[in-house]
């Protein structure tokens, strides 16, 4: 056997498997959500009529819809920009910093990603409720009443209620994974910078963030993603888009429009508009942030 | 003089540090513990201030999780469908992101381009795609065998859940091996093995730590995702996340706090033990990652 | 080496018991229900999916039971849950359909509204014409009137029914007679009224209106449309008429919604969610607000919750816009249908007129659920006893009535529209006016759609 024919096979079986799975899962479903775009179709009658861009050009004039995407597009910017400040910090503490007890502080930090939406739902409806609940109850113990606020009925601030129950979720989770590209920085460089007496800040700047850089670049992928995702599942269990939709988000306004109305084709070129953007948006922040990767 | 001051600014900054940390601490803790508290708490408690420490214990909570929600059952239905998807997608995965960081061969530009762009599917819409695509499987093999096996199987849900976890992870572990030095494979090549025992013996090994990652973030993916679940199994075999959000809506409705967040406990614990078991070896694979440069 | 190849190779043995093991319950199901059939020879299963609500799951049980001994050709079987249309639905998108279903319109899924946008129900006009199971009397002469000829059973307002009526509760409402009595104040019977006692409680600290969520305004606003221009000016409503949304009557509904928001409790839009809303309940136990809309399934919803001293339930009618006028007590009531695609159509419609018989109607009773049949308002006791008299006692008018069923208008939903709404205009974030021109603009789009 020759060397390139089993180097040809070993790719091959090591390749098609996940092809396959990829390809039957997740590249047929969603060719099915752009072709049922095109469609009016209520999701039980075998009655599919193509109705062409009709269900695209209904989005274009959709109040609720534009209000969808104004909440989810301030949802990953609010989330991704606190998110990383926090995590890289906390990161940067936690492998540079000799504080004692850091591994209890990892342990504990990385716990809210552990849990289920359903039970961060839970957890935030005791936090956020008006008159018992655990933030404005605290506010009151230390006198400061002029904070306590409707956490999820003032239609002003909900929405960032839901970003809080968001990024108290997913610091533990960046911040492990910048943890672990720090801490494959190898110590010689911060040991070389500080007999040249560069001071802690310094170091941060020209050493661990270069070397972490693409990192955060792929996780600002992630966030964009994630928190498309995330924020549905919470919103569905924890305000079901209310007040009067001002947490509606791409996804639930999506199933909102497939289920609730009886419009499963308008539901999906919902999805087709969020697939879309998601992708585009994720090429920008990947063009935009690109800096040369620098090896060590 | 200078000096000094050097030392306070050092000083202010770790308290700064201190400070910092343990307000973040606070923040976790105390709501994941006050539900371990309210779970035990008695349902006319609710109604007082929620700082109030527990009367006793009210376990009956539990027995009532369990019992009108058949929590243990979905816990089994977690636990076989959470560790199946594991296995089937490190078997796919690991060879697959190997083959597609190390080697370049026609089309493996085009097929890391097309992994990354999985990326952006959600589960969450395409859910119903994937359980109209089991159903005409079903209808069609009705009509063969007399009956469909791909709803309500927790296998299928399995190797859904891999599917769906493929692209993220075969980009996290690409992203590794992507950093590993080619001397090993040479070495490797020098000896005399082949690509198979080259990837098993010599590649595998090496990406443990970021296996450990891969498995531990998947494990919570598969543990708590519920809007697959909900749609691929809709007669029996439910899971964990699925019962929990039956058991909220039936306490809530019912008024009855207690059971409610004794079921959040339930599905809580499991990951929360597991993560306490697991982090460690997350420890010992950041140690290694770090010692390798 | 050797190792990992084992550990592979035990992943696929594990792979491949895995699959035989997952699908293995299902076999073991069918082969059940093989020699099931064998057993009992030609026996009809009847699959009864049912919501199980603030009334409870044991009363279905108890119906299955009866009905069972019955008729002893058919066998229930009973899929009862909280969160119904989560499960129902991805079995009926998988063409196993339930026979029979008790599942009300106006709930968040909208599963029964969707199968009426589609065509998806069986007709069912000759159960009412036909006799109630086991009995010597017609369906129609056994129910109190009214109740078969709204939009509500009549969905295409053809004069076929679609939908059956079960359990009924007047609605309206709902405040603590106890803390009323102890202040001296008078039940209001008029908006004015309304106002002035808003007045007086707000000097005691006490709000003078709350609402569990925007949904219970559907009955809320039903009333108050009755009562603004009568009967049919409601069916005008209902059936999308072009201006109707901007007439004089239709005003003065939504201004006194908006009026409202002053005296409307500063919690509750925070609470108005499906997680939270029994919070908002709470308010009317703890004396913190004063009426609340809701159906008389509140007194056992609550039955738990602690309360003031000296509580005590009561109900009355929407007041009236006037001196003398009209009020309006809406009749909420839940429906059970037939889906189209069902196996055992003719099994399930005398499961339905069953439903109306003496017997069941016991049972129900027994749990709380008051079916409309003739004669049920002497079987009650106590507090059911006076909500349901609200409209002998208090002179209350019936009202009855839903939005005509359309064709499915993307991005076009009138519950949110109508009722969603409220929220903001209690925050004040938009204005009884941008509130009324969105309901008329929503109302135009549905016009062109009706069935």
């Amino acid at each position: 056997m020759s060397k390139s024919k089993s180097r040809n096979i070993f790719i091959l079986v090591s390749v098609a498997p996940a092809i396959i799975l990829f390809l039957l899962f997740m590249v047929i479903p969603t060719i099915e959500v752009f072709r049922m775009s095109l469609y009016q179709w209520g999701g039980f009658s075998n009655t599919q009529q193509f109705v062409g861009l009709d269900n695209f050009r209904t989005l274009w004039n959709d109040m609720n819809f534009i209000r969808s995407f104004q909440n989810s597009i301030l949802l990953i910017v609010v989330v991704a920009l606190i998110t990383v400040v926090f995590a890289v910090f906390f990161a940067a503490i936690l492998t540079k910093e000799n504080v004692r007890g850091a591994n209890f502080f990892r342990v504990i930090f990385y716990i809210p990603n552990i849990l289920s939406v359903v039970v961060i739902a839970g957890i935030f409806s005791a936090i956020y409720d008006p008159s018992n609940g655990l933030l404005n109850s605290v506010f009151g113990m230390l006198s400061l009443e002029n904070l306590q606020q409707m956490w999820l009925g003032n239609q002003e601030i909900v929405i960032y209620s839901i970003a809080g129950a968001l990024i108290w979720q997913a610091i533990g989770y960046y911040m492990v994974m910048y943890m672990s590209s720090m801490a494959s920085i190898p110590a010689s460089y911060y040991e070389a910078a500080s007999l040249e007496g560069a001071s802690k800040l310094k170091q941060f700047t020209s050493i661990t963030l270069p070397l972490i850089w693409n990192n955060i670049r792929t996780t600002l992928t992630f966030f964009i993603i994630s928190t498309i995702n995330l924020s549905f599942l919470l919103v569905k269990a924890m305000t079901n888009g209310g007040p009067d939709g001002s947490t509606e988000v791409f996804l639930s306004y999506m199933y909102a429009q497939a289920y609730g109305n009886s419009t499963y084709g308008y539901g999906m070129a919902i999805g087709v508009v969020v697939f879309t953007f998601s992708f585009v948006l994720a090429a920008i922040v990947t063009r935009i942030t690109k800096r040369d990767v620098l090896e060590y | 003089m200078k000096k000094s001051k050097g030392i306070s600014t050092e000083k202010l900054f770790r308290l700064f540090v201190y400070v910092a940390l343990i307000s973040l601490a606070i923040s976790i803790l105390i709501p994941v513990g006050w539900v371990f508290l309210a779970s035990i708490k008695e349902n006319a408690e609710f109604y007082g201030s929620p700082w109030a420490m527990p009367n006793g214990f009210h376990f009956q909570n539990f027995i009532e999780a369990f019992n009108e929600a058949k929590m243990g059952e979905y816990l089994l239905n977690s636990v076989i469908v959470t560790v199946l998807a594991l296995v089937i997608l490190l078997a796919v995965a690991l060879p697959a992101a190997y083959v597609l960081s190390r080697f370049t061969f026609r089309g493996s530009k085009f097929l890391n381009s097309f992994v990354k762009a999985g990326l952006f599917i959600n589960m969450s819409y395409i859910a119903v795609p994937i359980f109209l695509m089991l159903l005409d499987w079903d209808t069609a093999l009705r009509v063969i065998m007399g009956d469909g096996v791909f709803l309500n199987n927790r296998f299928m849900l399995a190797l859904v859940y891999a599917s769906t976890a493929l692209p993220f992870t075969i980009f996290l572990l690409s992203s590794y091996f992507e950093t590993l030095p080619a001397d090993f494979e040479e070495a490797a090549s020098i000896d005399g093995a082949g690509y198979f025992r080259t990837m098993f013996s010599v590649m595998l090994p090496m990406a443990m730590p970021s296996i450990v990652i891969v498995v531990l973030f998947n494990f919570l993916l598969f543990w708590n995702e519920y809007i697959l679940a909900l749609t691929l199994m809709p007669g029996e075999n439910q899971t964990l996340p699925v019962g929990l959000l039956n058991l909220m809506a039936a306490e809530r409705a019912a008024v009855n706090y207690g059971p409610m967040y004794a079921g959040m406990v339930i599905v809580m614990l499991p990951t929360l033990i597991l993560y306490i078991i697991v982090q460690k070896r997350l420890t010992q694979g950041m140690t290694v990652g770090g010692l390798k440069g | 080496m050797k190792l990992k190849k084992i550990v592979w190779m035990f992943a696929l043995v594990l792979l491949v018991v895995g699959l035989a093991a997952c699908s293995g319950d299902k076999e073991e199901g069918d082969n059940n229900d093989a020699a099931g059939d064998k057993d009992k020879g030609k026996q009809t299963t009847l699959k009864v999916a049912a919501l199980e609500s603030a009334y409870g799951a044991d009363m279905w049980n108890k119906i299955a039971e009866s009905y069972e001994a019955a008729n002893e050709n058919v066998k229930i079987e009973l899929t009862l849950k909280k969160n119904l249309e989560e499960v129902i639905r991805p079995n009926m998108q998988a063409g196993e359909y339930p026979d029979a279903v008790l599942l009300a319109t106006g709930r968040p899924e909208a599963l029964t509204e969707t199968l009426i946008k589609e065509n998806g129900l069986e007709d069912i006009s000759d159960v009412f014409e036909g006799k109630v199971y086991g009995e010597d009397i017609n369906v129609k002469d056994k129910m109190l009137s009214g109740f078969t000829n709204t939009l509500a059973t009549n969905p295409y307002a053809d004069g076929k029914t679609y939908l059956a009526p079960m359990f009924y509760s007047p609605t309206g409402l709902f405040y603590n007679a106890g803390l009323l009595e102890e202040k001296g104040w008078e039940v209001p019977k008029t908006w004015d009224e309304m106002w002035e006692l808003g007045e007086k409680a707000q000097a005691e600290g006490i709000s003078l209106f709350t609402y569990p969520t925007t949904g219970y305004f559907d009955t809320f606003i039903g009333s108050m449309l009755y009562a603004a221009g009568g009967t049919d000016f409601f069916n005008s409503a209902m059936t999308y008429e072009d201006g109707i949304w901007e007439s004089k009557e239709a005003t003065k509904v939504f201004e006194t919604v908006e009026k409202l928001k002053d005296y409307t409790e500063k919690n509750t839009v925070a609470n108005a969610n499906p997680n939270d809303f029994t919070k908002n309940q709470r308010l009317i136990l703890d004396n913190k607000a004063l009426f609340m809309p809701n159906g008389t399934w509140v007194a056992g919803e609550m039955a738990e919750a602690p309360r003031a001293e000296n509580f005590e339930w009561a109900m009355m009618p929407m007041p009236a816009f006037e001196e003398g006028g009209d009020r309006y007590a809406f009749t909420f009531f839940e429906q059970m249908w037939i889906p189209a695609a069902a196996k055992n159509k003719d099994a399930a419609k005398e499961f339905i007129s069953y439903m109306y018989s003496d017997e069941a109607a016991k049972i129900f009773l027994e749990a709380g659920a008051i079916q409309p049949v003739n004669g049920i308002i002497d079987q009650l006791e106590g507090q059911n006893k006076t909500f349901y008299s609200v409209y002998e006692s208090e002179g209350a008018l019936p009202a009855m009535g839903t939005f005509a069923s359309t064709k499915p208008v993307p991005g076009v939903n009138m519950g949110d529209t109508l009722y969603g709404s409220i929220d903001s205009v209690m925050s004040g974030k938009i204005s009884y006016k941008e509130w009324q021109a969105n309901v008329e603009a929503a109302s135009d789009k549905l016009r062109d759609a009706m069935n």
